[in-house]
């Protein structure tokens, strides 16, 4: 088989992983050396999806030894099957990376064999790129669950992101559709990875020896089973803070498996899936809570108001805000503030009292903000009530229009810290706000 | 606010921001504010202009530029430099105000952008900085027979030496051209060193053998990697503008 069909094969059974992030590293290149990371992440290309292409994703092989009930290369599937070795591996990434198609590696792969032989193979992989080409890009490698700590520490010490995919949110859903896989399994990688990243902070030990420099991530498959909304983004708020993740992925299951198992799905629950994103960045950067967004009584998020325009409606007797008065994350809590402009407005009132034309040009969405704000304690201009079913049908009447473009949710993945600063400013930068 | 008197002079400088700079010193010194400031070949002759033409001097531009990182900041000098590498009509006005006055009010003019002049320089800034961030993930090079690395780009802004600067730092061993077509100006970068040189056209010998392999690698790669039941257009035009795709190795619309 040759490059061109193994390329066909694992690329294809690769694209289902939602991460394409290549933010988060500092590497720097060495001498002699190729390649450096980017602390913001360079998208290179964007597929017909509109998701945006920045490591080269594939498999290292798709042959494996599970048979998980969701998933593409389930051993039961029969489907074309192919191995790269790690050799053709670097040498494509070489190539493609010195052509500027892309901005590193993100390797992943199928159990072939048992999880322990499948690690040294990626390990095989990765040495050759850092050691013998002095590559010095961006490497996110998949650990696989149920691989010695030996390897995991191994392969820690060469890539840049680590992720290991937890894919469903609870043990139960795991029992029934990926038998083989044991939540500990997951879990114990995770937090192993999660305490050496933690250690080499500590230790402050010279940059070069870093431990996951740009962190770790894990995903979530929306759909494929019953969870509530609620169930997956308290997962993720757990994920955040005793894991200390970078991020959580959410992936719209695709109805790609026929199983009696699995839901069958006319098309992916996307809508969903953005509504989960957008939650995401409430609780990382926002200051949210889970519990905050939902509860028992109201697991799931409102279809047709994003997640803090619904909290904003739900607890309207905490508003009208004065912009002039209110502190960074009260201002923070104002549907159409986001991180940068409530930064820029606490930096600019010290100057002069601010009025509505300015909040324009600090980024701030006047067409939801309008009505939860006043300025030097006036509503804005063209509201006439302040009452909570008046503001709901103008913000759905938004809404509607806004609709067919909510997808759009990778070019967000430029954030990656729980408290942005230095980033914040290179992303201000490069004007991926 | 600024004191400065509001003249009814035309500036012509040589485009350059070193030329730019020198306007500046000399506004600066007389305490004026131009009608406007252009490039010289730029100007499109007018009956009822007083022309000045204002020859760079590498001292006074000098004596701006660290006026401004000592006076103003560092970050001021940066965010001058990437403003005027946007092409925006009055851009040298907008600077020319955004530095005076930055002169007396010192670091917190950044904070300012009630002010008209302040807010647009920092809008040119993001928008030539984003259009360079952009370029660096879709810049695709083409490995040539004597193995030096060509790029073409189309951008709107002229963003060719912070995108060089890029690359070099990414692939020091590695010769490369990079070829704004819209300037006709060429980046050649080797060993270390670097030009900006304007060219109408330089001859290059055709891509090498391995090349098309490679490209053809990328593009089954680029079809591979989309999810079908997840096609959405829009949102790939929306990151990906169409003015982009002529320099791709890929075809976007290809399903």
């Amino acid at each position: 088989m040759n490059l061109y069909e193994k390329l066909k094969i694992l690329a294809d059974s690769a694209k289902y992983d939602a991460s394409c992030s290549s933010s988060g590293s500092r590497r720097q290149n060495t001498k002699g050396g190729i390649g450096n990371g980017n602390i913001s992440g360079i998208c290179h290309s964007w597929s017909a999806d509109g998701r945006c292409i920045s490591l080269l994703k594939i498999l290292m092989t798709n042959y494996c030894i599970y048979d998980c009930k969701y998933c593409i290369n389930r051993s039961s599937n029969d489907v074309p099957r192919a191995a790269f070795s790690p050799r053709e591996i670097a040498d494509l990434t070489m190539e493609f990376y010195k052509r500027n198609y892309i901005e590193g590696l993100f390797l992943s792969s199928a159990v072939i064999q048992n999880p322990d032989h499948t690690m040294e193979l990626l390990c095989k992989a990765i040495s050759i790129l850092r050691e013998e080409y002095h590559f010095n890009g961006y490497i996110h490698a998949k650990t696989i669950p149920g691989s010695s700590k030996e390897l995991i520490q191994k392969l820690g010490n060469l890539v840049d992101r680590m992720s290991v995919n937890i894919e469903l949110p609870s043990s139960n859903s795991l029992k029934l559709l990926a038998p083989q896989k044991q939540k500990d399994g997951i879990l114990d990688p995770m937090k192993f990875i999660s305490n050496k990243i933690e250690e080499t902070h500590q230790e402050k030990s010279c940059k070069k020896d870093i431990f996951v420099p740009a962190g770790q991530t894990t995903q979530l498959i929306v759909g494929a089973t019953p969870e509530s909304d609620l169930k997956i983004i308290k997962l993720s708020e757990n994920l955040y803070q005793k894991m200390k993740l970078k991020r959580v992925y959410y992936s719209a299951y695709v109805s790609i498996n026929q199983d009696k198992l699995l839901p069958t799905l006319n098309e992916p629950p996307l809508l969903r899936e953005n509504r989960l994103y957008q939650a995401d960045w409430l609780l990382r950067f926002y200051g949210f809570k889970a519990e905050e967004l939902l509860n028992e009584s109201n697991p799931n998020f409102n279809p047709i108001l994003d997640p803090k325009c619904d909290w904003a409606i739900r607890n309207i007797e905490k508003f009208p805000i004065e912009i002039n008065k209110a502190d960074y994350f009260t201002l923070l809590r104002v549907p159409g503030i986001g991180v940068i402009s409530a930064k820029r407005i606490i930096l600019a009132r010290r100057n002069f009292e601010l009025n509505f034309e300015e909040l324009k040009h600090f980024g701030v969405v006047m067409k939801r903000a309008r009505y939860f704000i006043t300025c030097k304690g006036k509503y804005f201009d063209k509201i006439s009530s302040f009452q909570s079913s008046f503001i709901m049908a103008n913000l759905l009447y938004q809404e509607r229009k806004d609709l067919p473009q909510t997808h759009n949710y990778e070019q967000l993945s430029m954030f990656e810290n729980i408290l942005p600063t230095k980033e914040d400013r290179i992303k201000c930068l490069s004007g991926n706000i | 606010m600024l004191k400065w008197k509001h003249i009814k002079d035309t500036y012509l400088y040589d485009g350059t921001f070193e030329g730019f700079l020198t306007v500046v010193f000399e506004c600066y010194v007389s305490k004026v504010i131009p009608f406007c400031i252009i490039p010289e070949e730029k100007y499109e002759y007018n009956l009822f202009d007083s022309l000045f033409l204002i020859k760079t001097d590498e001292n006074k531009s000098k004596r701006i530029f660290e006026g401004i990182s000592k006076n103003i900041s560092q970050a001021s000098l940066y965010h001058a430099y990437n403003a005027f590498l946007c092409e925006y009509d009055n851009k040298e006005l907008y600077l020319l105000k955004y530095i005076s006055y930055g002169f007396q009010v010192g670091p917190q003019i950044d904070s300012m952008l009630q002010l008209d002049f302040v807010f647009k320089v920092h809008q040119m800034r993001k928008k030539a900085l984003f259009e360079c961030h952009r370029l660096k993930g879709l810049v695709r090079f083409i490995e040539l027979k004597n193995h030096i690395y060509y790029a073409s780009i189309h951008p709107d802004h002229c963003i060719i030496e912070p995108l060089g600067h890029h690359f070099m730092k990414r692939l020091p061993n590695q010769p490369f051209i990079l070829h704004d077509k819209n300037r006709n100006l060429f980046f050649l970068y080797a060993q270390n060193q670097y030009e900006i040189r304007k060219e109408s056209a330089i001859n290059l010998p055709s891509i090498s053998e391995v090349e098309k392999q490679y490209q053809k690698l990328w593009q089954l790669f680029f079809k591979s990697i989309a999810i079908p039941e997840r096609k959405n257009r829009r949102c790939q035009m929306n990151f990906m503008p169409k003015k982009y795709w002529k320099d791709l190795i890929e075809d976007p619309y290809i399903t």
